[in-house]
């Protein structure tokens, strides 16, 4: 399943706030950051050119607030994925070793929300609030559909943490967001493995920039 | 630690009360000599990954996986002889001079398919917590991003190894909610026992295959951003061709 078809293209999240709701949407508008090289699929180090569109974005992000822009977007993330699963788990699909792979997983996600939320304060910040989360019909239908979109989901998480790799500021922040990271990529492996898909899709992960991420998972919100 | 307990998945690192939670310093585990430039860090990257590359040439080669295992870490042999290949062109790129492929012995650990695949698991391991120990002290952002690139699909083969070996979903699959750094010193303390000065009779020089004749059919479009085909010299182009041989006669996932 690719980004662009998560969902039908269907809204999924809703804002409790306004405020919550610009808050996620700053950086789509204002970094797009280098949409042109994560369309065409480029992996590992950007060439010159994209270099300098690096730069100008991590600067972009520094004046933007940054750190706690960046936490707020992964925050947001991790409460749709931790939404996800505690929705899909409580459906009873699962069994044997998937039950017993796709249950921690669950619990990551809920202590990413609850680490990214930490940060986000310890920066000074204010969290965002959990949005409201609408699933289209047929997500939760049976184990199929559960685990695609969980693959599809991961696998999203993964280039949306690399994507914004380069624009962290705060080396504390960097590694909580890598620590975060790494363990998205195994959830991504370990989904694709249990769906028959390609757990190893690049041998270098990609990173998507916010505005594509965006688009996978609320199409309708800009 | 010995080469033995390695083999074994008996792994020194931090222990998990040590693991983040938010925001404590994590970069504090490695001493601030650990690396005195990008250079530095991609250099002890590559030693990594060339011990890896050759531990899967070697691994796979022993004819002991078969069906998905055996696709699985062939994968697995071609993400790291890639990472060889990627390291190789930054440091390049950067003006440095990449260290040359460590003469490897990894003993016993081609006995069977239970010790290939928990010698890997192993390295896997090490390999995810030595990226996110180093990580911070890459200064270049975009050779962070593709250090970081690299460290999760470090993380991706340590899991599904993990998976292959029917560990445990939480400590064997997935060490918890948050990855670990392991520091240099430590890290190397690990892998020292598999790193030989001395090539060994039947040991080719650990160098590896920068064809990545394997994985044809993915997106590998970032190795020239991360400078171009670079390959790694003489010693590169020999192991290439016993490689080759060995594929020939042992063919794999193509």
């Amino acid at each position: 399943m690719g980004e662009q078809q998560m969902f039908d293209g269907r809204p999924v999240l809703q804002f409790r706030t306004g405020s919550d709701r610009r808050t996620f949407l700053k950086w789509a508008g204002l970094v797009g950051v280098g949409a042109g090289f994560v369309a065409g699929g480029l992996l590992g180090a950007p060439t010159a050119a994209q270099a300098a569109e690096i730069k100008r974005d991590v600067k972009a992000a520094a004046k933007a607030g940054g750190d706690v822009d960046i936490l707020n977007y992964a925050l947001t993330l991790e409460y749709l994925e931790s939404d996800f699963y505690a929705t899909g788990l409580a459906k009873g699909f699962l069994s044997g070793r998937e039950l017993e792979l796709v249950t921690p997983i669950g619990d990551h996600e809920k202590q990413h929300v609850e680490a990214v939320t930490a940060a986000v304060k310890a920066l000074g910040g204010t969290p965002v609030e959990k949005p409201k989360i609408t699933y289209p019909d047929g997500t939760f239908a049976s184990r199929d559909s559960f685990l695609k979109t969980a693959s599809a989901f991961e696998e999203l998480g993964v280039t949306a943490y690399h994507g914004q790799v380069p624009l962290v500021q705060s080396t504390d922040i960097l590694a909580a967001a890598a620590s975060i990271a790494g363990v998205e990529s195994r959830h991504a492996a370990v989904i694709a493995s249990l769906i028959g898909g390609e757990p190893f899709p690049n041998p270098i992960e990609k990173h998507a920039d916010m505005s594509t991420v965006l688009a996978a998972v609320k199409p309708l919100i800009s | 630690m010995s080469r033995e307990a390695f083999v074994r998945g008996e792994l020194g690192q931090v222990s998990p009360s040590q693991a983040l939670f938010a925001l404590n310093n994590r970069w504090a585990l490695a001493s601030a000599a650990d690396f005195s430039s990008d250079v530095d860090v991609l250099n002890y990257a590559l030693t990594l990954e060339y011990l890896e590359a050759a531990f899967y040439q070697q691994g796979n080669s022993a004819g002991l996986l078969s069906g998905t295992e055996q696709t699985y870490l062939a994968k697995i042999q071609s993400d790291e002889e890639y990472h060889v290949t990627a390291l190789t062109g930054v440091i390049k790129q950067l003006g440095g001079t990449p260290v040359a492929a460590p003469g490897v012995n990894f003993g016993d650990a081609f006995a069977s398919r239970d010790s290939f695949l928990t010698t890997s698991h192993t390295f896997e391991n090490v390999g995810v917590g030595a990226y996110l120990g180093a990580a911070g002290y890459i200064k270049d952002k975009t050779i962070l991003q593709a250090a970081a690139g690299i460290f999760g699909v470090e993380a991706r083969h340590a899991a599904v190894v993990g998976n292959l070996l029917g560990l445990q979903a939480e400590g064997g699959v997935y060490m918890g909610a948050f990855e670990t750094p392991i520091a240099k010193a430590t890290v190397l303390k690990d892998v020292m026992p598999f790193l030989s000065s001395q090539m060994g009779g039947s040991m080719p020089s650990g160098s590896v295959d920068t064809g990545g004749g394997s994985a044809a059919a993915r997106d590998e479009s970032g190795l020239f951003g991360l400078g171009g085909a670079a390959l790694v010299g003489a010693a590169g182009a020999a192991a290439y061709a016993l490689h080759r041989r060995q594929r020939d006669e042992a063919p794999q996932e193509q």
